[in-house]
C-alpha cells in the first residue's frame, strides 16, 4: 500500500489505487460486491459501504482482525498505524500482537474495510458505525463515549467548570475547551497526577467501570466523592441517573488498551488422544463398511412400501422412530441415514397420489458399485451437503418442527463448516484425535459471533460439533482421527507429511497466512479427490466372504461381511439375529417357509447350505427344512369370484366343454365344483344364456331367492334450517369494522397538495419509484407526513396517511396514522406517493 | 487384525472356538462377558451392564476390558462401544457402602454430583439418614440391602466394603479322606471368600454342594442353608455328614415337617415363604441365631419373598449356588445387588472336558399323533392343548423302545401328568416318584435305584431338583413343564453326574409333532444346543424300527 502517490481521500480512490490482484482478493473474500458487477469503482466502493455487504464482511473477520477493527472504530479517524498498535499492545507492548497487527491491518484492508496509508488508516464508515460503542449496542471493548461525544449536550459554562476543576486555564469556547480535556486525559503523565487528586474511594468507582460496562447509576444527589470525579469530568453525564466514563479515561486506566484480552495466534487444536494411524483408519474403514450396510438396510427396509410423505414434506416422527429401530440406532443417527440417503440422491418421494420415500433408480445403480466407491459418493456428498440432519426435531422461526427430509433442513454454512473443521483435523499428525472443545474454540476464533447472539444460537459451534459426530458415523474418521482415506477425500494431502512438522499436536501458524481460507473443492477436484479416497479404501474394507459357519442351535454365522447373492439368499432363509463385523442369522420354522415361498425346493436349500457352509449341516437344521417342506404347501389358497357347485360331475364336464363358457374363466377344483373369474350375477347371466338353469347360493349355502327391494341410502341426516341473511355480528367485530371504514375515510379525504399528486379522491397516488423513494426520503428528512396507495400481499389496495422514519433495503419504516403505529412497507408495494396539503 | 472374537454392534460377543487364539481370548473376555450360547463352533457372550460390573467388583478396569475386545477383535471396535463399556464400568464404585467409626454404615461418593443426583431420587430419600459431610451420607443399617438394590435400579451400583458380622463361630472342617475338593471348587470357595459374597455359577452335576462346604470350612461359623425343598435338605444334610467334620446332631433341617434349628441349619424356600394370616411365619429363623453364613441354593429359583428377607441380611456373608445366571423372571438385578457379584463361573463344557461330567447325546424322537388324537387336539381348549399332545399313547410306545434299548442301565422317566406316569409306570414295571409319595418313600426307591436293585424310575417335576441319582445314564422326557430352560438344564444335570464306568449318558426327549408340545420342545432344546449340547431329531418310526 506504500504508493508514492498522496494519500486518498476516499474509498473509492484508495480501490483506484489498487492493483487486479488485490481487487481480486477482496471480490473473491466479498463476492456480494459484484452480485450484480458495479459499473466503476465509486459504485464498488459506495456498495463496500452499504450496511449489509458491511456487516457480511465483519462476521467473517477472525477474532484477532475483529478485535483490531474494534480498536480502530474506538481509536480517532483517522488514525496512524502507531496508534491502532498502541490500542492492541497497550502501553507495555506485546510482541506477540506486534508480530500479528501488520497481518490483521492487511486483512482489513484486502477487505476494504480499512483504507488511508499507515499514518491516516480510516475505517470505513458504516464499519464504524457498527462497532463503535454506543449507548444502544455495547462495544466488545467496553468503551465509553469519548469527551467531546459525552460533553456535546453540555452547556458551556458547566463545561468550563469542569476544565478548571481539572486544572486547566479556562478557555473562550466549548469546543476548545474540550479539546483540551482530552488532551489532559489523553496525557498519562497529567492525568496520573489529576487522578492522584480525587480519594481512594473515587478511584474505586473508575475501576469498577474501566472494562465496561462504561456506564453507572447514580442518584440526583450524589456523594461527594462521585461529585468529585463529575466535577473533574472524570465521569460525564450520559442521561439523567447515569453517567459515563469517557473512553480517554478509561484507556489511561487501561493503560492504553482497548481490549482486556487480545488474541493475536488462533487458539491450538488440542489433541485428545493418540492412536496408531493404522489402528485408526482401520477403525474408520470398519464404520465406512457399517455405513454402507446401514444405508442399505434403510432402503431394503423401505423396499416394499416406505413411510409416507407429510402433507408439508418430510418424514413423520413416528415414521423416523420406526426406522431407528429397524436400524437400531437413536432418532438423530436415523435422521441422518435417511438425509444423507436423501442427499445422495438414493432416496425419494415417489410422486405418487399418496406420496411415500422409496430408492431411486441412481440406488440401483449405486449398489452395483464396489464398496470403496459407494462410500466416497456418499463421502463426498456428505462433506457437500446444506442439508443438516442435526436441526431435524428442532423448530424453525415459524415454530414448526423440523422433520427429516422436510423442508428448512438447509443450511449454507453447514459444507464450510465441515470442510473447516476436517481440515484443522488434517492438520494434526496422523492418528490424533482433537479435543471437541479446542476445535470449537480455534473455529469460534476464526468466525467470532459479534453482538448479542454471543451465547444463542450458536449455529457453526452446532455444525462443528455434528461434524464431529457424524465423520466418526461415516468413518471418515476412526476413534476422532481423520484417517488415511479422509484426508484424501478432502483433497488435501497434506503438502507435509505431519510427521515432519517438529511441533507436536496442534498448528501454531496464523491461519490466514494464505489470503483465502481453503475452500471446499470444486466438483471436478471432488471426484478426483473421492476417487483418490475410494483407493485408499478399498484394501481396508473387509473382503466379502462366500462362507457362513452353521450350528446347531440352528443359527449361521457369517464371520464376515458375504458375498451378495449369498447375503441375499440368507436373507430369506433365515432371521438376522445380530449385525456388525459379523451376521447371525437364525434358522426358524417361520424363514425356512419364507424361502419355500421365494420358490426354492427343500433339495435347493440343502445343496445351498452345504455348498457355503465350512462345517456339515447340523442334522437338526437338515431336519428343521424337511419338516417345513413336508407341510409347505399341503393346503392351496387361490382366489375365485364365484363358483359353480354340481352333483353331476357330467353336467359339469359338459359347460367346460362348451365353448361360451370360455369367457367366464371356469376352472375345475374338484370333480364337482368349479371356480369362476367372473362375478356371480355375470356367472348366473352367462350360465342362463348356454340355456343352464342355476340358482344363486348364499354365503350359508342357502338357494338365494331374488325378490326385488326398495333401494336405500346410508344413514343421513336430515337438513338443518338456514335461517335468511348473515349472523348478527359481535361488539368486537362491530368495532374493527368501524375502526377500518375510519381510518380508510381519513385516508381518502385527506388534504392533498394539488400539485404533486394529480389524483383525485378515492384514487391511488400514482408516482415512479425514483419519485416515491425521493419523496420518502425527503420526508424522513422533513418528518413530513405523506399520503401513499398500498397494496397488499393480497392485492387489495388502500391509501395510508405515514409519516416515514427510515428509507433502507427497500422498505420504509414509518409513523402509520391509519392504523396509528410504526410499521414497515416494501417500497414494491407503494403504488405512488403525495404530499398531504398543509393544514 | 484377524483375531478370534467379532463385536457385534448389539453388544454381543461372538467368539470362534476354532480360532487358535480363542482359549486365551475367553480367559481374557470372560471376567466381563456372560457366556449366551455355546454351539459348536461359535460362541456367544453378551456385555452387559451387570457383566461390567461383575468386573468392576472382581477388580478389573475398564482399560482391561478395552484392551481384551481390542486385542482380540477381528474388525475393528466401534469407537460408541468402547466409549459406553468405560462409562458404564465407570458408574460402579463411584458410591461405596462402608462403616464409620462413629456413625455405622455410611454411602460415601467419589463424585459428588452423584451422590447429589441420587440423593434427590425420591426412592432413596427414606433410606438415608443425615448428611455427614457434602460425599457423605449416613444410610439407615435396616437399609443396606434396600439402597444397593435401588441404587442399581438408578444406575450407580454401590461397592459393598462395609464388611461382615463374623456370626456365631462354630468349628467346621473339610473331611477330605480319600477325596479332595477339585481344583475348580477351589478356586470356587477361594474367589467367594475373598469377594465376601456373591454367586457361584457351577453346571448341575459339578458338585456345587461341595463348593457350600468348602465355603463353610472357611468360615467356620454357624451357617444357614436355604435349598428349594426337602429332598434337597436332606441331601445337602448327608452330604455335610460325609464331607465335614460336622455330625448329624449339629445340622437341623427346618422344613415343613420338622423345625429344628442347630448350628447349621438347612431351611426349605417353601416354608419361609409360608404365610400365615398374611405374615411370613417363620423369619424368626434369621434371627435366631447369628448366621456367620448364608448359603442360597439354586439361586436362580429364589422366590421373591426371599430377596426381600435377604435385603436385611446384607451383614452376613451369602453365598449363592446356581447352574445358571437366567431366571425366567429376569430378576438377576437383585441377585446381583442382594447376594452379590458372579463370582466363579465355569462353562459346562469345560468341566465336562476335564471329566468331572458325564458326556451326553442328546435325541429329540418325534412322534406323530394318531388321526383321532389330531383331531383331539385341535379341537381341544387352549389350556388344555398340551396336555393332550403330552400325553399322546404313541409316547408310550417309544419310551417302552427306548427303556429296551438301554436294558440294563440305570434308567429315569421324566413327566409332567401324574396319569401319563403312572401308565408308563404300568407298562414299565417301574415304581413312579411323584407329588404324593412319601418322602421316606422316595428316598428308599432312591437309595433302590442307586443300588441297582431297580433300574427303571418314573419320576413327576418333584424330582426335578437337587435329586442326586449318580448310577442314571439314560433320561427320557416325556413332558415338561411347558418351555421352561431351566428344567431342561436340570433334567439334563440328572444324567450328567459322572459316570463309574465313564460311558456316555443319553437324554431323550419325545415330543408330538406339528404340535405346542413340539414348539416348547425348540425352546428347550435351544438351551441345550446353546449350552454346547448337539442334539439329533428322530422320528419315531426310525426309533421304533431300529429298536
Amino acid at each position: 500500500m506504500s504508493s508514492p502517490a498522496p494519500s486518498p481521500r476516499s474509498l473509492a480512490e484508495a480501490l483506484r489505487g489498487r492493483d487486479d490482484a488485490s481487487l481480486a482478493v477482496l471480490l473473491r473474500a466479498r463476492p456480494d460486491l459484484i452480485t450484480p458487477v458495479p459499473t466503476d469503482l465509486t459504485q464498488l466502493a459506495t456498495r463496500a459501504g452499504t450496511r449489509a455487504s458491511a456487516v457480511r464482511a465483519l462476521e467473517r473477520l477472525d477474532r484477532f482482525a475483529l478485535q483490531t477493527a474494534e480498536a480502530l472504530a474506538v481509536a480517532a479517524d483517522p488514525a496512524s498505524y502507531d496508534e491502532l498498535l498502541g490500542l492492541m499492545t497497550g502501553d507495555e507492548g506485546d510482541p506477540a500482537v506486534a508480530a500479528a497487527l501488520p497481518r490483521a491491518v492487511a486483512t482489513l484492508r484486502d477487505q476494504a474495510l480499512v483504507w488511508g496509508d499507515d499514518d491516516r488508516m480510516r475505517l470505513v464508515r458504516t464499519a464504524r458505525e457498527l462497532l463503535a460503542p454506543s449507548p444502544q449496542h455495547p462495544s466488545p471493548t467496553g468503551l465509553g463515549p469519548t469527551v467531546a461525544e459525552a460533553t456535546s449536550g453540555m452547556s458551556p459554562g458547566r463545561i468550563q467548570d469542569i476544565v478548571t476543576t481539572a486544572g486547566l486555564p479556562s478557555t473562550h469556547d466549548s469546543v476548545s475547551a474540550v479539546d483540551a480535556l482530552s488532551a489532559l486525559f489523553r496525557d498519562r503523565r497529567r492525568m496520573a497526577k489529576l487522578l492522584a487528586e480525587v480519594p481512594e474511594e473515587s478511584r474505586e468507582v473508575l475501576s469498577r467501570l474501566v472494562w465496561g460496562p462504561p456506564y453507572g447509576q447514580i442518584t440526583p444527589d450524589p456523594a461527594p466523592h462521585l461529585r468529585r470525579l463529575l466535577n473533574r469530568g472524570l465521569l460525564l453525564p450520559a442521561t439523567p441517573g447515569t453517567v459515563a466514563l469517557p473512553r480517554e479515561v478509561a484507556l489511561h486506566l487501561r493503560d492504553g488498551r482497548a481490549h482486556r484480552t487480545v488474541e493475536p495466534v488462533p487458539p491450538t487444536v488440542e489433541a485428545a488422544g493418540t492412536h496408531r494411524p493404522q489402528v485408526v483408519d482401520a477403525t474408520a474403514a470398519g464404520q465406512a463398511y457399517t455405513a454402507l450396510a446401514t444405508v442399505e438396510e434403510l432402503l431394503k427396509d423401505w423396499d416394499e412400501g416406505g413411510p409416507a410423505v407429510l402433507r408439508a414434506g418430510g418424514l413423520s416422527v413416528r415414521d423416523l422412530k420406526r426406522t431407528a429401530v429397524a436400524l437400531d440406532v437413536s432418532e438423530p443417527v436415523a435422521a441422518f441415514w435417511v438425509e444423507l440417503a436423501y442427499a445422495a440422491g438414493l432416496l425419494a418421494s415417489d410422486g405418487e397420489a399418496d406420496e411415500r420415500y422409496a430408492a431411486t433408480p441412481a440406488y440401483d445403480e449405486w449398489l452395483e458399485q464396489p464398496a470403496a466407491q459407494r462410500w466416497a459418493r456418499l463421502a463426498a456428498v456428505w462433506l457437500h451437503a446444506t442439508r443438516t440432519s442435526g436441526v431435524v426435531g428442532g423448530r424453525d422461526a415459524k415454530e414448526r418442527t423440523l422433520s427429516a427430509l422436510g423442508p428448512g433442513l438447509d443450511r449454507s454454512a453447514a459444507p464450510e463448516v465441515r470442510h473447516r473443521v476436517l481440515t484443522l483435523l488434517a492438520g494434526l499428525p496422523q492418528g490424533t484425535s482433537p479435543s471437541a472443545d479446542s476445535v470449537l474454540a480455534r473455529l469460534r476464533w476464526e468466525r467470532p459471533l459479534r453482538g448479542p447472539q454471543q451465547q444463542g444460537d450458536d449455529l457453526r459451534g452446532r455444525l462443528a460439533r455434528w461434524t464431529l459426530t457424524e465423520a466418526e458415523l461415516l468413518g471418515v474418521t476412526g476413534r476422532g482421527a481423520l484417517s488415511a482415506h479422509g484426508r484424501a477425500l478432502l483433497g488435501a494431502p497434506a503438502p507435509k507429511p505431519p510427521e515432519e512438522e517438529p511441533r507436536g499436536p496442534g498448528d501454531k501458524l496464523p491461519v490466514h497466512h494464505v489470503p483465502v481460507p481453503v475452500e471446499p473443492l470444486a466438483p471436478i477436484e471432488q471426484a478426483t479427490a473421492s476417487a483418490a479416497a475410494a483407493r485408499l479404501l478399498t484394501p481396508l474394507l473387509p473382503e466379502p466372504l462366500d462362507h457362513v459357519l452353521l450350528q446347531a442351535d440352528l443359527t449361521a454365522v457369517a464371520p464376515g461381511p458375504l458375498e451378495r447373492p449369498l447375503a441375499d439368499m440368507l436373507g430369506v432363509l433365515a432371521d438376522i439375529e445380530s449385525k456388525g463385523g459379523a451376521t447371525v442369522y437364525r434358522f426358524t420354522p417361520g424363514s425356512v417357509r419364507r424361502a419355500l415361498d421365494a420358490g426354492r425346493s427343500a433339495s435347493d436349500l440343502h445343496a445351498f447350505l452345504a455348498a457355503h457352509s465350512r462345517t456339515p449341516v447340523p442334522q437338526p437344521l437338515a431336519y428343521l427344512i424337511d419338516d417345513v417342506a413336508r407341510k409347505h404347501g399341503h393346503l392351496r389358497v387361490g382366489a375365485a369370484s364365484a363358483y359353480v357347485r354340481c352333483d353331476d360331475d357330467a353336467l359339469l364336464n359338459e359347460i367346460l366343454a362348451d365353448k361360451r363358457s370360455a369367457g367366464l374363466g371356469l376352472r375345475r377344483l374338484a370333480p364337482t365344483v368349479l371356480a369362476a373369474q367372473t362375478d356371480p350375477a355375470a356367472l348366473l347371466e352367462g350360465l342362463r344364456a348356454m340355456g343352464f338353469a342355476p340358482a344363486a347360493e348364499s354365503a350359508e349355502g342357502d338357494v338365494l331367492i331374488t325378490r326385488t327391494h326398495a333401494h336405500r341410502t346410508p344413514p343421513r341426516t336430515a337438513p338443518e334450517p338456514v335461517p335468511e341473511g348473515p349472523p348478527v355480528p359481535d361488539a368486537t367485530l362491530l368495532a374493527a369494522a368501524i375502526r377500518a371504514v375510519r381510518a380508510g375515510d381519513r385516508a381518502s379525504t385527506a388534504p392533498l397538495k394539488p400539485t404533486t399528486a394529480p389524483a383525485t379522491a378515492g384514487e391511488l397516488p400514482r408516482t415512479t419509484p425514483a419519485e416515491t423513494l425521493a419523496t420518502m426520503q425527503a420526508a424522513v428528512l422533513t418528518g413530513e407526513a405523506l399520503w401513499i396507495g398500498y397494496v397488499n400481499a393480497e392485492g387489495a389496495a388502500s391509501q395510508r396517511v405515514i409519516t416515514p422514519i427510515r428509507v433502507e433495503g427497500g422498505f420504509v419504516t414509518a409513523y402509520d396514522h391509519t392504523a396509528d403505529e410504526v410499521r414497515t412497507y416494501p417500497l414494491h408495494r407503494v403504488t405512488g406517493v403525495a404530499e398531504l396539503a398543509d393544514d | 487384525m484377524n483375531g478370534p472374537l467379532i463385536v457385534q454392534s448389539d453388544k454381543t460377543l461372538l467368539l470362534e472356538v476354532d480360532h487358535e487364539r480363542a482359549d486365551d481370548c475367553r480367559r481374557a473376555i470372560a471376567p466381563f462377558a456372560e457366556l449366551e450360547r455355546a454351539p459348536e463352533h461359535i460362541h456367544t457372550y453378551r456385555v452387559t451392564p451387570l457383566g461390567l460390573w461383575n468386573a468392576r467388583a472382581a477388580g478389573h478396569d475398564a482399560e482391561q476390558v478395552v484392551d481384551a475386545l481390542v486385542q482380540y477383535s477381528r474388525y475393528p471396535v466401534p469407537h460408541a462401544l468402547l466409549v459406553d463399556i468405560a462409562d458404564t464400568m465407570d458408574r460402579y464404585g463411584r458410591l461405596t457402602l462402608s462403616k464409620h467409626p462413629a456413625h455405622g454404615l455410611v454411602l460415601t461418593t467419589t463424585d459428588r454430583p452423584v451422590l447429589e443426583e441420587i440423593l434427590r431420587s425420591k426412592r432413596i430419600a427414606p433410606l438415608v439418614g443425615a448428611r455427614i459431610d457434602p460425599d457423605t451420607v449416613v444410610v439407615h443399617p435396616s437399609e443396606r440391602g434396600q439402597i444397593k438394590q435401588t441404587l442399581l435400579k438408578l444406575g450407580w451400583p454401590a461397592e459393598d466394603l462395609a464388611g461382615y458380622v463374623d456370626g456365631e463361630a462354630h468349628p467346621i472342617e473339610l473331611a477330605e479322606d480319600g477325596w479332595a475338593l477339585r481344583p475348580y471348587q477351589k478356586q470356587a470357595v477361594e474367589n467367594f471368600w475373598h469377594g465376601g459374597s456373591g454367586v457361584v455359577v457351577l453346571p448341575c452335576g459339578a458338585g456345587k454342594t461341595l463348593v457350600g462346604a468348602g465355603s463353610m470350612a472357611q468360615a467356620k461359623s454357624t451357617t444357614l442353608i436355604l435349598v428349594t425343598n426337602t429332598v434337597s435338605a436332606r441331601q445337602w444334610k448327608h452330604e455335610l455328614v460325609k464331607r465335614t467334620s460336622l455330625t448329624e446332631d449339629e445340622i437341623g433341617e427346618y422344613s415343613g415337617t420338622r423345625k429344628e434349628i442347630r448350628p447349621v441349619t438347612i431351611a426349605t424356600y417353601q416354608v419361609l415363604t409360608t404365610k400365615r394370616k398374611g405374615i411370613y411365619a417363620h423369619l424368626e429363623l434369621f434371627d435366631s441365631r447369628d448366621w456367620g453364613l448364608i448359603v442360597y441354593d439354586e439361586v436362580h429359583l429364589l422366590p421373591a419373598p426371599v430377596f426381600k428377607f435377604t435385603a436385611d441380611l446384607q451383614a452376613r456373608r451369602r453365598l449363592g449356588l446356581t447352574a445358571t445366571l437366567v431366571r425366567e423372571d429376569g430378576r438377576e438385578s437383585d441377585v446381583f445387588s442382594l447376594i452379590g457379584p458372579k463370582r466363579f463361573d465355569a462353562p459346562w463344557k469345560e468341566i465336562e472336558a476335564q471329566g468331572y461330567i458325564a458326556p451326553a447325546d442328546c435325541v429329540e424322537v418325534r412322534v406323530n399323533l394318531t388321526e383321532s388324537e389330531r383331531l383331539a387336539y385341535a379341537t381341544a381348549e387352549t389350556e388344555e392343548k398340551y396336555r393332550y399332545c403330552a400325553t399322546t399313547d404313541t409316547k408310550r410306545k417309544v419310551t417302552e423302545a427306548i427303556v429296551r434299548r438301554f436294558a440294563g442301565q440305570q434308567i429315569l422317566v421324566i413327566g409332567q401328568y401324574i396319569d401319563q406316569l403312572d401308565e408308563l409306570g404300568e407298562h414299565l414295571n417301574a415304581p413312579v416318584i411323584k407329588g404324593e409319595t412319601s418322602n421316606a418313600q422316595r428316598e428308599k426307591l432312591f437309595d433302590a435305584f442307586r443300588e441297582g436293585e431297580i433300574s427303571v424310575l418314573v419320576v413327576s417335576k418333584v424330582a426335578n431338583f437337587s435329586v442326586d441319582l449318580p448310577e442314571a445314564t439314560v433320561a427320557v422326557q416325556v413332558s415338561g413343564t411347558f418351555g421352561s430352560r431351566q428344567e431342561e438344564a436340570q433334567r439334563l444335570g440328572r444324567v450328567l453326574r459322572p459316570k463309574a464306568d465313564g460311558h456316555q449318558a443319553h437324554f431323550y426327549s419325545v415330543v408330538a409333532r406339528d404340535t405346542i408340545d413340539q414348539d416348547f420342545a425348540a425352546h428347550r432344546q435351544r438351551f441345550l444346543a446353546e449350552q454346547g449340547y448337539a442334539y439329533r431329531i428322530m422320528d419315531a418310526d426310525e426309533l421304533l424300527a431300529e429298536g
